[in-house]
């Protein structure tokens, strides 16, 4: 029996005019890497401030470790290890002042852990946190987070500024400090290739609603691209899950998202066919911006060339 | 036991470690009985989930190529399937087809293909041959690879 950890129930939220998220389901279930990705300004930071009780929904409900956020914001972030995006820290303080300031504000800190993890990131005690670099700065938030045993972690776009190297780093620390422990991790980011070695599972945040919610290795078996004829998807495109298509020198490319059925469809049409593995760049592509209705692409016509 | 991990790659990155270590296992590169990280080791390494570590390992056990003792560790397994070897050789097959048309796209004949995989042979051979070499005069380094040494 799998237990949830944070439940949301179509949820909308406005800006102005703007509407953000617009009924907005998700679970997370106990013991989860949860991936939650979108592109910039999908409202990731939006469902994440609402989860931490600091933005109220228009609409819907949220459950964050059984508690309503809205309901009882406090008891939500004093369980929960919250890491900001861009968080803004006091940067006059020194590392360690900082750390013997937020301390107080949990219950559950555990100062031997605290010190546990500033000697594994390497942090310098005496540095004011404004001089601390980005990577630093990461694991300061992320010591923060995790000192008072958290059972559920947030962390809003926590990669966002790191190099290649300090991203590999806090996927490390993600699995061995994290994962190892048992806990259940909601991340945002908008990188699909940099959530794969990690997450268990994925959610795509787009248009205010999760357009594709699944097992990491489940959405690269499921999402391909098959490339076939006009005639073929003239006769099987209404019953595929198109994504995206478009059609080229007269072959048409279509990326669907149910590839076992689509192949066995066409297996037993007997159409001709190839399917070309995705990397996640283009999964992810597919789902953001791909465009059901099949595109024409006419060949252009080359500009004629003056021989000089 | 040296496996490398390609972010973005369209293979997923549970295939690419088994591939590898499969790989490893059957050409003979680790010798039966030596022993691999543990799961948490290697996702640690890697930077990858452990869960898809373990599922990584419990399929390579299956296939016989791993032997799990609880308790102790994993190593590789001391009796490597042949069979499984048919399969690799069936890829390798596939693969090798691949290539002979991709040559064909080039305009290259079939003569002018004997002549490059007698080449290729000849290559592989000094690679292998030269690598061995590096290692047998460089005892003190500690290249994960070199266990079977």
């Amino acid at each position: 029996m799998t237990e949830s950890v944070i439940e949301v129930k179509n949820v909308q939220k406005h800006f102005r005019e703007k509407s953000v998220l617009d009924g907005l389901n998700m679970t997370v279930e106990k013991g989860q890497t949860f991936a939650f990705l979108g592109r910039n300004g999908a409202g990731k930071t939006t469902t994440i401030k609402m989860l931490m009780g600091l933005l109220k929904p228009d609409n819907g409900s949220l459950s964050v470790l059984g508690v309503d956020p809205l309901v009882d914001p406090i008891q939500v972030r004093r369980s929960v290890g919250y890491l900001a995006e861009d968080q803004a820290m006091f940067g006059w303080m020194k590392v360690e002042q900082l750390i013997r300031f937020i301390a107080p504000f949990y219950p559950t800190w555990d100062h031997k852990l605290a010190q546990q993890y500033v000697n594994q990131f390497e942090l310098p005690l005496r540095t004011k946190v404004k001089h601390l670099s980005k990577g630093q700065s990461v694991r300061l938030g992320l010591l923060l987070a995790l000192a008072h045993r958290p059972e559920l972690v947030i962390l809003d776009d926590p990669a966002l500024g790191l190099d290649p190297i300090m991203r590999r780093d806090f996927n490390r620390d993600l699995v061995t400090h994290m994962q190892a422990e048992g806990r259940t991790v909601l991340y945002s980011s908008h990188l699909l290739y940099e959530v794969e070695p990690v997450a268990d599972v994925i959610a795509i945040l787009h248009d205010g609603k999760i357009v594709r919610h699944a097992p990491t290795e489940n959405l690269r078996a499921q999402v391909k691209r098959i490339m076939t004829n006009t005639d073929a998807i003239a006769r099987v495109g209404s019953k595929l899950n198109i994504l995206d298509g478009r059609v080229t020198a007269g072959e048409v490319a279509v990326t669907v998202d149910n590839a076992d059925e689509a192949i066995e469809l066409l297996n037993r049409e007997e159409i001709g066919y190839r399917v070309i593995d995705l990397n996640l760049d283009e999964i992810f592509e597919a789902f953001v911006v791909g465009q059901k209705d099949i595109r024409f692409e006419l060949p252009e016509v080359e500009p004629a060339v003056q021989s000089a | 036991m040296l496996v490398r991990v390609e972010k973005g790659s369209s293979v997923p990155i549970s295939r690419q470690i088994a591939d590898q270590i499969r790989a490893q296992c059957l050409s003979g590169r680790l010798t039966p009985g030596t022993q691999i990280p543990s799961v948490r080791q290697m996702a640690r390494d890697l930077a990858v989930n452990q869960n898809t570590v373990l599922r990584v390992y419990e399929r390579l056990t299956a296939e016989d190529l791993l032997d799990v003792r609880h308790g102790e560790g994993t190593y590789v397994s001391l009796k490597i399937p042949t069979a499984q070897l048919n399969g690799q050789r069936n890829q390798y097959f596939d693969e090798l087809t691949q290539l002979a048309r991709q040559g064909r796209m080039l305009g290259i004949d079939d003569s002018g293909l004997h002549a490059l995989l007698d080449d290729a042979l000849k290559l592989s051979l000094e690679q292998d041959n030269s690598q061995d070499l590096a290692q047998a005069q460089d005892p003190s380094s500690e290249s994960s690879d070199g266990e079977n040494a």
